[in-house]
């Protein structure tokens, strides 16, 4: 028996079972499909406009910047001595000043719109087995009517590493902190201080939260440490010295 | 001037590309049901194959067969959900055929009911192929282009399929009598 081209057999008839279903199928939405998608192309180029319009600003920004002789805050070190490109607006202290220069604390820090420290991103968090050349110590408010920059610290190198040989050897959490459990509305800290670390890689940063009952500790981007008196006594001092906090009036010593 | 002849022809474009969409939605949207099965997906997949369309109307519109170019769009935004969200339902190894012949006698509805379902039962390329070979009525090299793959991979796409339907039908075919 002669073997049959199943192409051939079952073609026209899965021909006409396509056809006749297509034929069956009403009801398929058809208008307004050209505006539609007029209106998806229009916004895709708004999209595009914007994006190139981001691209531009920020190349004039970073074109800006060069030309003022400063650094770029995610420069990565290529510079260097680094004592030799302090800018002229590096704000005094009552420390020593950091042998590299830095940019001031960005005054829309994404800290002031995070919903948790865990938002700190790994890339942008400090890996605490990097070494640091420097630090600046932001401290930021959230409440109504404070919120924004409340105050900036600068530390030289051997204080920076003090202050992460300090952070790195804590356990996730201080066993001796009360658990606090409050509402909502409560959770939010009204303050923390972000911690800018000079890398070779550039800027990296730990988040430090001692206030509210959301979260507390030393947020790295990639892990929590604990919140303990002796990195805190380190860098806790003039403008970025709080006057108490949720958990700091339960931790001796800072 | 050319102001003014620049905005005509931007109006006359926009024009022809609205009659066209009102002349070809239906059939596309009738090409991208029998490819997808799903009436949803069928109209996201043309609306997308439009979008692009739109945006690059120029070219397309002066292409040989528009048509046939905004069907590959459609068949391209369908592959690409494929490969980004592999949102359809894995294919099962046998298809089973769970309509019931129709009462009323009518084999050849019934027979094109069954293979529907068990098309729907085939992995997306297999069926993709099956609808640009005898719903298009397209070549395995025009086939393998839209689907980018080798010819022969089109080809065994649509001999594997046949493969299946034939057996289920067959199989089902014997049970029924």
């Amino acid at each position: 028996m002669p073997e049959h081209d199943p192409e051939q057999e079952l073609g026209p008839r899965i021909s006409s079972a396509l056809q006749s279903q297509a034929d069956a199928r009403t009801g398929l939405q058809k208008s307004g499909m050209a505006q539609e998608a007029r209106r998806r192309v229009r916004k895709r180029r708004q999209a595009v406009s914007m994006l190139a319009g981001a691209v531009l600003v920020a190349a004039a920004i970073g074109g800006v910047w060069n030309l003022a002789g400063g650094e770029s805050p995610v420069a990565t070190n290529s510079s260097g001595s680094a004592a030799d490109s302090k800018p002229a607006n590096e704000p005094k202290s009552g420390h020593e000043m950091a042998p590299r220069s830095v940019v001031g604390c960005p005054a829309d820090h994404p800290i002031l719109t995070a919903d948790s420290p865990s938002d700190l991103q790994a890339s942008a968090g400090l890996d605490v087995n990097t070494p640091v050349t420097g630090l600046r110590a932001c401290r930021y408010g959230f409440a109504e009517g404070g919120t924004g920059l409340l105050g900036q610290e600068v530390f030289n190198a051997a204080v920076a590493q003090q202050v992460v040989d300090a952070i790195k050897v804590l356990p996730e959490r201080n066993p001796s902190l009360p658990v606090f459990k409050c509402a909502p509305q409560t959770a939010r800290p009204s303050e923390a201080i972000v911690l800018r670390f000079d890398t070779a890689a550039g800027v990296r940063e730990v988040w430090v939260e001692y206030d509210g009952c959301a979260a507390v500790g030393f947020f790295t981007g990639n892990r929590v440490y604990g919140l303990y008196a002796a990195p805190l006594k380190l860098f806790m001092t003039g403008s970025v010295r709080p006057s108490g906090g949720t958990h700091l009036s339960a931790l001796p010593g800072w | 001037m050319e102001a003014a002849l620049a905005a005509a022809e931007a109006r006359t474009g926009q024009l022809d590309f609205e009659v066209w969409v009102t002349e070809k939605a239906d059939a596309l949207l009738r090409f991208a049901y029998v490819l997808t099965g799903d009436a949803n997906l069928a109209e996201d997949a043309v609306q997308d194959a439009l979008t692009t369309a739109c945006a690059r109307w120029g070219r397309v519109s002066q292409a040989d067969d528009p048509e046939a170019y905004v069907k590959r769009m459609v068949v391209n935004a369908h592959i690409s959900w494929w490969r980004r969200f592999r949102r359809r339902e894995a294919p099962v190894d046998d298809p089973v055929r769970n309509a019931r012949p129709f009462p009323d006698g009518t084999a050849a509805r019934a027979e094109a009911d069954a293979i529907w379902e068990l098309c729907a039962t085939l992995p997306d390329k297999q069926r993709a192929a099956v609808v640009l070979r005898f719903y298009e009525e397209l070549s395995y090299a025009e086939i393998a282009q839209l689907l980018h793959c080798a010819e022969a991979t089109a080809r065994s796409h649509v001999h594997r399929a046949l493969a299946v339907l034939k057996t289920t039908l067959s199989k089902e075919g014997a049970e029924d009598a």
